[in-house]
């Protein structure tokens, strides 16, 4: 049998079940969201509202609490709060009957054995026979939970774990139960994968699953590790920190984000779950997290756990951090630490730095690093084959579902197996057998081959290849296997396979600069010769966050107007050659694609962007306008499609105060259906949810486009003329008086209307796009030479930030 | 000169901008409904005693295009030998029709107008659907500026408090709705058939009638504590807000003007007069302290003085510029008094532009009456910076 989830139902709309649903709305399925009806009575409040016991209102009001919650909520749950419409939302007992054609339930109630089952018992009532149901607890056995389900349900039952937030974050444990089908279980790490866009990692049917068994250690272990040291809480996170790849919250900064009682329940919940665990005893949660949780010091939920934010008398906001032996709150110092500080400094990569805080002997982070690490490996290696049979699922969890830069194997790799012995017998730790084992084979757990990557299996006692996913393109890979064609310092073109090429970017931050420029103009050439087209992508946490506005500056501060004039003239024309190159180009911008990112972006003939796209114009924040055919291309986008014979009479004035509006206010997207509704991306266009797949995309995107491609024709652009000039002054005017603008706010957006505005011509007059380009870059020249935008550029150069002045 | 005597007065309840029920609507329709009401409530004048429509309206455009008073009038069945005609001077349109249509009377040219305004807030946009400001001017003259950026600077410029203009907020919510529950208006305002497009059983759009009687806008209760919660969408920081300003609404309110003789004939009885109508100019960027320089303007070519006044309807653009101008004329405890706007004003039943002099002429004459008082002014500021004022005496 074939499965297909179109249409999915949510029961239980709390945080997680309502960002879940907000997830799959992103992901383009409509859903069903249930929870019960209140079992209490409508408050005073309530009835003054109107809200009875029988009224639909307070019958669905926790599913449309939840709703309004992810509509709220921060970050983002949705990619567009339009998306919302997709979630239909109703209550458990007069709705039953929507469950009928849906392909896919997924429970997200209270964790309690038997408030699930009932509620199962309820629900294989309604479902039709080819459903699938999922359960997303977090730590109660799937065996437990579907112990009353007919065998035929069964074989469709599984659980389907989601973590915190939903949409950014990349893990999804799949749980199979003893009779799930193997085809549900394929099927489902398919559609979470490619429609839904995470990381599947199939796990066993034991307590806590693998992410918050291997994740509860790390924390409980760093905890003990700081009673064992006597470190106080700052201390600890200052070591257990980024050099090691925590998230920025480090230790305890992430627990106050999730929740004091939510760690300590699990905790708790483990001691009991897994007596038999070596390290039982580690769960246990300290005294003074009995006090925390009994004084209701919960974290950042009750503004205050380990830390706490507050106003000294004279209202400045101070941090405090607690004193776990006096439980009282003491001033945050930052601790200084010699060794984390030169680990820091170390050349090289993270895992140059992580080595030499490792091995540094110079103060006691160095032996907190060591102890707390060589804990968490052995515990890891422990678990296998207990809760999952290879080192990279376990990998993937915590980086997929922890935030942790790389796993306790792929970490165990990077100080060195067979040096960390040493270590760890030192510290009088029990190094596992199977640890011993492998280093008669080799001396890591991957391995890197000609024709392959290899892990190693500790049941086979081998290395064994890992499986090729072709829908993974990784760059780096395919220019290991010498399959660069051309580069330059500041990008290269890939061939990836089918005739596609692909160009990357490599500059800090991707910043665009006249290496980047020239290599888009050379791969334009090469691919109209050589190739069947082209792919902009490339695997930086952002595309790429705008021109290289060093460079701008110097030029300026030079005097070097040619020079200047130059490179934006050929910004454009590598743009432009782009937009109508004989070979399809498909950009594939993700994370920000800023500035020139953006415009590089929108001159692809077609767009794959990630769903995770943060794209604007943002130039007036550096006192400039966008003149890379950023004006151009996005007065194209919103004015194109308007059948013949309109533009000349239509009132364009509500499309250009929009295209003024999101330049001269550096709108930026949230996201890339954000982005289309903005006008930075065509509402035509597919989103990639899974970013590991995009590259995949686009370059499919550019085969098909192959087959019947041809060479845009130039587009004409009609505009308003004059009369935008008029329009510009009244709306600036308003919002200067408002304190919305600065002076100097006015006289940037001013030039971006005279840019906008096309020329001194009627209304509805039809220019070419270089005339467009023209005005961009006489306005840019000229913004660039006034001292108040060199400000903002040094301002941005040396704080990050743009300057208001 | 012949004496131009009101025999009728009527005005349609006012309907929240959007969310109201008139918000769908037409703007046109809402005046002929009321155009209809006003004549059979005068049953002795026929169709085509009728000489002229003049209709007041700010943003003739789209629906309220194409020459409203001439649609209205046809629209409601007056004959096609009725003329018809569109005035604008923005906010006073309705009280510029009024006066257009008693000087036309006075000078003999007509026996008998339908004077009034018409305006659909919902759907035509302030500044209208095509706005064009001169692109050679750059920010001068300041015409094209922004109601509430005007509103925020008689508050920052007069030093006009936020606290004053909430309190102002809550006095007008107050008397609106205490008018409502007395049932002040009944007798002023005409129902309308209001449309509304809604979704039948099947999803399907279909359109539907329902009787709307009274304004919708009123805000009770309200407090100070409330309204102190807003922001200014105006300015950052500013004090302008919702709760203090004018609301959009959608309306038109009609009078009829004809001669004396003219309403002897018809054995009508006159209820009142305008017999003096002034409008002054004011800097635009500053154009809500109108009436400040408008009533006296007025008064002067009446040879009268303030205390001569029994009532007030002073337009409440916004608070900050109505409080403005009481204080300025030395009037500032007659609103207290309850003899300006006694019945609350814009802030609780809004300000449809066009409609509003029409609509303020019809409250006055209905509460002079109720008071058996003599003298009252409509007074308002109007956008582009000038005042308008006019003396009704009552018969």
């Amino acid at each position: 049998m074939s499965y297909e989830i179109k249409k999915a139902a949510i029961i239980g709309a709390g945080v997680m079940g309502a960002t879940i649903a907000a997830h799959l709305a992103n992901a383009g399925i409509e859903s069903v969201m249930l929870d019960i009806v209140p079992p209490f009575e409508p408050s005073e409040a309530d009835l003054k509202k109107g809200l009875t016991k029988e009224s639909k209102a307070w019958r669905n009001s926790f599913a449309i609490n939840g709703l309004n919650g992810a509509l709220k909520s921060k970050p983002a749950s949705f990619y567009s709060k339009k998306n919302a419409s997709m979630i239909a939302i109703g209550n458990l007992e007069d709705d039953l009957n929507l469950l009928k054609d849906v392909d896919f339930i997924l429970e997200v109630v209270i964790e309690n054995l038997k408030i699930k089952q009932e509620l199962f018992a309820k629900l294989e009532k309604v479902i039709k026979p080819e459903c699938i149901v999922a359960t997303n607890t977090s730590g109660l056995p799937i065996r437990e939970i579907s112990e009353k389900m007919s065998a035929k349900n069964k074989e469709r039952f599984l659980g389907v774990h989601f973590f915190n937030p939903p949409r950014y974050m990349k893990l999804v444990e799949v749980i199979p139960g003893e009779t799930t089908k193997k085809e549900i279980v394929d099927y489902m790490t398919y559609f979470l994968e490619n429609v839904v866009g995470k990381g599947v990692v199939i796990c066993k049917d034991v307590p806590n699953f693998i992410a918050n068994r291997i994740g509860v250690y790390d924390i409980s272990n760093a905890v003990k590790t700081m009673l064992d040291k006597d470190l106080t809480i700052p201390e600890l996170d200052a070591i257990i920190a980024k050099v090691l790849g925590r998230p920025g919250s480090a230790i305890c900064g992430t627990i106050d984000l999730v929740g004091i009682d939510t760690g300590y329940h699990v905790m708790k919940n483990l001691v009991a779950a897994v007596p038999d665990d070596e390290m039982v005893k580690t769960f246990i949660p300290p005294e003074f997290m009995d006090k925390m949780v009994e004084n209701k010091w919960l974290g950042n939920k009750t503004k205050g756990g380990f830390y706490k934010k507050t106003k000294d008398d004279k209202g400045k906001k101070v941090k405090l951090a607690l004193d776990y032996h006096t439980m009282e709150y003491v001033p945050f110092e930052k601790p200084k630490y010699e060794s984390v500080k030169e680990a820091g400094k170390t050349e090289g990569s993270f895992d140059d730095k992580l080595k030499a805080l490792f091995y540094s002997e110079k103060d006691i982070a160095g032996e907190v690093a060591r102890e707390y690490l060589c804990k968490n490996f052995i515990y890891s290696a422990n678990r296998i084959p207990e809760i999952c049979d290879t080192v990279y699922q376990i990998d993937n969890t915590m980086k997929w579902g922890y935030n942790h830069q790389k796993g306790p194997f792929e970490t165990w790799d990077v100080v060195g197996v067979k040096e960390s012995l040493e270590v760890m017998k030192k510290l009088k730790l029990k190094i596992p057998k199977k640890i011993i084992e492998m280093l008669k084979k080799g001396d890591s757990f991957y391995l890197k081959k000609e024709d392959g990557n290899y892990y190693y299996d500790f049941d086979k006692k081998d290395y064994v290849k890992m499986g090729d996913n072709p829908k993974i393109i990784l760059l780096p890979e395919l220019a290991a296997k010498n399959k660069v064609i051309k580069k330059n310092d500041g990008a290269s073109l890939v061939d990836i396979g089918d005739g596609v090429a692909c160009l990357e970017f490599r500059t800090k931050m991707n910043a665009i600069d006249g290496d980047i420029i020239s290599m888009i103009e050379e791969s334009c050439d090469i691919v109209e010769k050589d190739f069947t087209g082209l792919v902009v992508a490339n695997h930086g946490t952002n595309f790429s966050v705008g021109a290289n506005i060093f460079q701008v500056l110097m030029a300026v501060q030079n005097g070097e107007w040619d020079l200047l004039d130059k490179l934006i003239h050929d910004l454009q024309y590598a743009n432009m050659k782009m937009k109508y190159l004989e070979k399809p180009v498909v950009t594939a911008p993700a994370g920000m694609a800023l500035g020139g990112g953006c415009e590089v972006s929108m001159h692809g003939q077609r767009c794959q962007p990630c769903g995770e796209t943060y794209m604007g114009l943002v130039e007036v924040g550096v006192g400039v306008i966008p003149a890379g055919g950023g004006c151009k291309e996005l007065m194209v986008r919103c004015t194109e499609g308007l059948p013949d014979g309109t533009a000349e009479v239509l009132n364009m004035q509500p499309i250009y105060e929009k295209v003024l509006m999101n330049i001269g206010q550096a709108k930026v997207a949230t996201s890339a259906m954000e982005a289309m509704e903005l006008g930075y991306i065509r509402k035509t266009e597919n989103i990639s949810l899974n970013r590991d797949h995009q590259i995949s995309d686009a370059k499919r995107l550019v085969l098909s486009m192959a087959m019947t491609h041809k060479k845009r024709k130039p587009d004409m652009i009609p505009v308003m003329g004059e009369n935008l000039m008029g329009i510009a002054h009244a709306v600036l005017f308003n919002m200067k008086h408002g304190n919305y603008m600065s002076d100097y706010d006015e006289h940037v957006t001013m030039k971006l209307a005279w840019v906008l505005s096309g020329g001194m011509c009627p209304e509805g007059t039809f220019v070419t796009e270089d005339a467009i380009l023209d005005r961009e870059r006489e306005a840019f020249l000229s913004l660039a030479g006034e001292q108040k935008t060199q400000d903002r550029i040094m301002h941005m150069l040396t704080r990050g930030k743009p300057l208001r002045n | 000169m012949r004496d131009a005597v009101i025999v009728q007065s009527v005005r349609s309840p006012g309907g929240r901008y959007k969310r109201g029920a008139l918000a769908q609507t037409r703007g046109d329709e809402i005046g002929i409904q009321v155009l209809k009401g006003l004549m059979k409530r005068v049953p002795q004048v026929k169709p085509e005693d009728v000489d002229d429509l003049i209709c007041g309206c700010s943003f003739p455009e789209g629906e309220q295009g194409m020459n409203l008073g001439r649609v209205i009038a046809l629209g409601a069945g007056l004959p096609i030998t009725t003329s018809g005609m569109t005035v604008n001077r923005f906010c006073s349109s309705g009280l510029q029709a009024i006066a257009d249509a008693t000087a036309k009377v006075m000078a003999g040219w007509s026996d008998c107008i339908v004077a009034g305004g018409c305006e659909t807030m919902s759907h035509i946009p302030m500044g209208g659907w095509i706005f064009r400001p001169h692109p050679e001017w750059g920010d001068l003259p300041n015409t094209y500026v922004s109601m509430g950026v005007t509103a925020e600077n008689v508050a920052a410029d007069y030093n006009i408090s936020r606290e004053d203009q909430d309190k102002m907020g809550v006095e007008s919510n107050r008397r609106a709705h205490e008018a409502i529950q007395k049932g002040l208006w009944k007798d002023q305002i005409v129902p309308i058939e209001a449309w509304k497009y809604v979704k039948d059983k099947n999803g399907q759009w279909i359109k539907i009638k329902k009787t709307f009687d009274m304004d919708d806008g009123v805000r009770w209760p309200a407090t100070l504590e409330n309204m102190a919660k807003l922001k200014s969408p105006f300015k950052q920081g500013g004090s302008v807000t919702a709760a203090n300003a004018s609301q959009m609404t959608d309306g038109a309110a009609f009078t009829m003007i004809m001669s004396a003789e003219k309403a002897k004939e018809l054995k009508l009885k006159p209820i009142a007069k305008l017999t003096h109508y002034a409008v002054a100019g004011n800097k635009p960027e500053e154009m809500g302290v109108g009436p400040r320089y408008a009533i006296p303007k007025v008064l002067k070519l009446a040879g009268l003085k303030l205390d001569d006044i029994d009532l007030f309807e002073i337009n409440e653009a916004f608070a900050s510029q109505a409080i403005y101008c009481c204080r300025e004329l030395g009037i500032e405890d007659r609103y207290w008094k309850g003899e300006i706007n006694p019945n609350g004003g814009a802030i609780a039943i809004g300000h449809p532009l066009g409609c509003t002099g029409a609509k303020l002429t019809c409250q006055l004459l209905d509460e002079l009456k109720r008071r058996k008082l003599k003298r009252g002014i409509v007074s308002m500021c109007i956008g582009g910076g000038m005042g308008a004022a006019g003396i009704y005496e009552m018969l």
